[in-house]
């Protein structure tokens, strides 16, 4: 158990992209940590780091009390579960779970021995005597999940642990894993590129892009409360509303209608509005304080229907309960749910308080 | 009515075509058959003459329905070079076989993992060079080399030149196998602890065990079958493999020793057949990396 602490960490590599750019960030004790961001946005190269797989270039690391910015990643008493799960094909399951046992030179029964106890809590028992090759996505998953665990770390670190899963199989591992997490009590930083993943298990996520964070926060104040355009682009399954609005006298004007204005905007006069579709109600009549708009395309998505309103300041995205959907064509008006319209600065994309 | 009225000239013409058709394959199978026909006792006759011969009364150039007997095989043990040569050839193809596997192996690891630039130039470059090192060419420098060295007629050094001369094809081949090892097992097992030395051993080896092993059996099909190098650089006939020593199996005159050579021939082959057959069972041979599971 330990907190994870980076002070301007950074990793440029030989051709200059700096992936990791200068981030300090300081992950507390038995928490469950996500990284998330785009592609390429540097959050692999960060574990990586963090594991001690690529070198830091700047700055310093600290697991628990240890400083561990030099160490090589065997010395930084941490356990890493792969995008691959890097399972020995020539090693049988058991084999596999006590290899990190094997490394520190436990002797051959009692590591077996604690494989198999390790084994049995993540339902691998029947499986001890077989090769990975012969396991399901699923059950190497828990092969790779339960190698880390016997290693006793005291930090997990998981690649993308759920990518390599089947869409069904990833939500039961999804909660598999959280409540495993929680079992352990173990510090654990995980990387995915999946939004609905890390808000779905994460206490907490960092919203990475291009080598720095955009926002560390709770899954709800980085769904609700999204601290810049680039995260509230990101995140949600249905992606945030953004237009562009001018302020006058206590009214936000948009295309689609008008808005009543925050106090506290100051002098400002071009702001961009950012509201979530989940957080807008549809209305076949006109009423105050709405954006209105011709009813376009109709999008299922189960219990809702996300409807998209074509405005003269662009589309609009509505999420409507099912069986309460619009029919195309008509005009309807979408009413923002009171304290959830947020206000973005134009130039620097940051939230502006309300 | 009924369906032959209906049969116009067109279709008959069709009809022929398509007879001349049967026929002409008929007649390409036929060829087929006889060419393989040929083509199989021709590769058959001197495997038959291997396995044959030794056990004939008058061994000889031809093949004879054997008149059964163990005599030839009391004149191989009563030569004094003959079993001793198939020890000094197990000696020498084995330790080539280590020292390129272990040589190779290492290397081809370090291509693999370390990103030098024009790597793959290098390689290329010393594959190229690699038939001149042991090529009838290089026969005169080295053995030159190992006579200023006073190490003719010494069996390291001959194993030290077979494997230099295999090295190029053997890491050639090894890289290729390291290449396809996913370098998040190796990463998996530094996590862990592991030392390079242990990522190796444990990891890195079992999986490409079956480049491994074909590069070990090559490496003594290569030796067994050399005569050249031994011949110069071995005088001490206590000393010489089985492909040199059989050169010894003729009189003044030219004439072979049947008896001798037949089954001294027999002997000769089974090592290597068997080196084969154990690693093909075991691994299956390739000349491509790969994870089977």
């Amino acid at each position: 158990m330990a907190t994870i602490e980076l002070a301007a960490l950074e990793k440029t590599y030989p051709g200059g992209v700096r992936a990791v750019d200068g981030l300090s960030l300081t992950i507390g004790d038995g928490e469950f940590f996500a990284l998330l961001g785009p592609s390429g946005c540097g959050k692999t190269t960060l574990l990586r780091t963090i594991a001690g797989l690529e070198e830091a270039t700047g700055g310093s690391l600290s697991i628990g009390e240890r400083e561990v910015t030099r160490l090589a990643p065997g010395q930084r008493d941490v356990a890493m579960v792969f995008q691959d799960y890097a399972l020995f094909p020539h090693m049988t399951v058991l084999d596999n779970i006590a290899y990190p046992l094997r490394i520190k030179r436990v002797a051959r029964a009692a590591r077996h021995e604690k494989a198999r106890q390790t084994g049995d809590g993540l339902e691998l028992a029947e499986l001890m005597a077989r090769r990975p090759a012969e396991l399901s996505g699923g059950q190497q998953q828990r092969v790779a999940l339960a190698r880390a665990v016997v290693a006793h770390p005291s930090a997990f670190l998981f690649d993308e642990p759920l990518s390599n899963l089947d869409a069904r199989l990833r939500l039961s591992a999804r909660t598999f894993l959280k409540r495993l997490q929680r079992e352990l009590g173990v510090t654990t930083i995980f990387v995915t590129h999946d939004q609905a993943e890390a808000l779905a298990m994460a206490d907490r996520i960092a919203v990475m892009e291009a080598g720095r964070i955009r926002q560390v926060g709770t899954p709800r104040e980085v769904f609700g409360r999204p601290a810049n355009t680039f995260v509230a682009n990101f995140i949600g399954s249905t992606p945030m509303n953004l237009l562009p609005a001018t302020v006058t006298d206590h009214r936000l004007l948009l295309a689609a209608g008008s808005l009543p204005a925050p106090s506290g905007l100051g002098a400002r006069r071009e702001v961009t509005v950012g509201i979530r579709p989940e957080y807008l109600d549809f209305s076949a009549t006109a009423v105050p304080d709405a954006l209105s708009g011709t009813v376009g395309i109709v999008e299922h998505l189960g219990t809702s229907s996300l409807v998209t309103l074509e405005t003269d300041g662009g589309p609009i995205g509505v999420v409507v309960p099912e069986e309460a959907e619009p029919a195309a064509g008509s005009t309807g008006w979408a009413v923002p749910r009171p304290g959830r319209v947020l206000l973005y600065d134009n130039e620097t994309g940051d939230l502006l308080p309300t | 009515m009924s369906e032959p009225q209906r049969v116009d000239p067109g279709n008959r013409a069709v009809r022929r075509i398509l007879g001349d058709a049967v026929v002409r394959h008929a007649l390409s199978r036929i060829g087929l058959y006889v060419f393989a026909g040929v083509m199989l006792v021709f590769f058959a006759l001197p495997l038959l003459w291997l396995v044959l011969t030794p056990f004939s009364r008058t061994p000889a150039y031809q093949i004879t329905a054997p008149s059964f007997t163990l005599h030839n095989f009391r004149v191989l043990l009563d030569n004094p070079f003959a079993l001793r040569s198939i020890g000094n050839s197990l000696i020498l193809a084995g330790g080539t076989a280590v020292l390129a596997v272990v040589f190779a192996g290492t290397a081809a690891y370090a291509l693999s993992r370390v990103r030098l630039p024009g790597r793959d130039a290098l390689l290329y470059a010393i594959l190229l060079l690699s038939s001149i090192v042991t090529g009838t060419a290089a026969m005169v420098p080295i053995f030159l080399m190992l006579f200023q060295l006073n190490m003719i007629d010494n069996r390291l050094a001959l194993v030290l030149v077979l494997t230099g001369g295999l090295l190029p094809s053997a890491m050639f081949i090894l890289k290729d196998f390291m290449d396809s090892v996913p370098k998040s097992y190796e990463e998996s097992a530094r996590v862990f602890g592991a030392s390079p030395l242990q990522i190796l051993r444990h990891v890195v080896a079992p999986v490409v065990r079956p480049g491994l092993a074909t590069i070990a059996v090559w490496a003594i099909v290569q030796v067994w079958g050399n005569f050249l190098l031994p011949y110069i650089l071995l005088h001490d006939q206590n000393k010489q493999p089985a492909a040199v020593i059989m050169y010894t199996f003729y009189d003044e005159g030219g004439t072979p020793n049947f008896a001798l050579i037949s089954t001294f021939s027999l002997l000769y082959s089974v090592p290597v057949v068997v080196a084969y057959l154990i690693v093909n069972r075991r691994y299956g041979f390739r000349f491509q990396g790969g994870i089977k599971g």
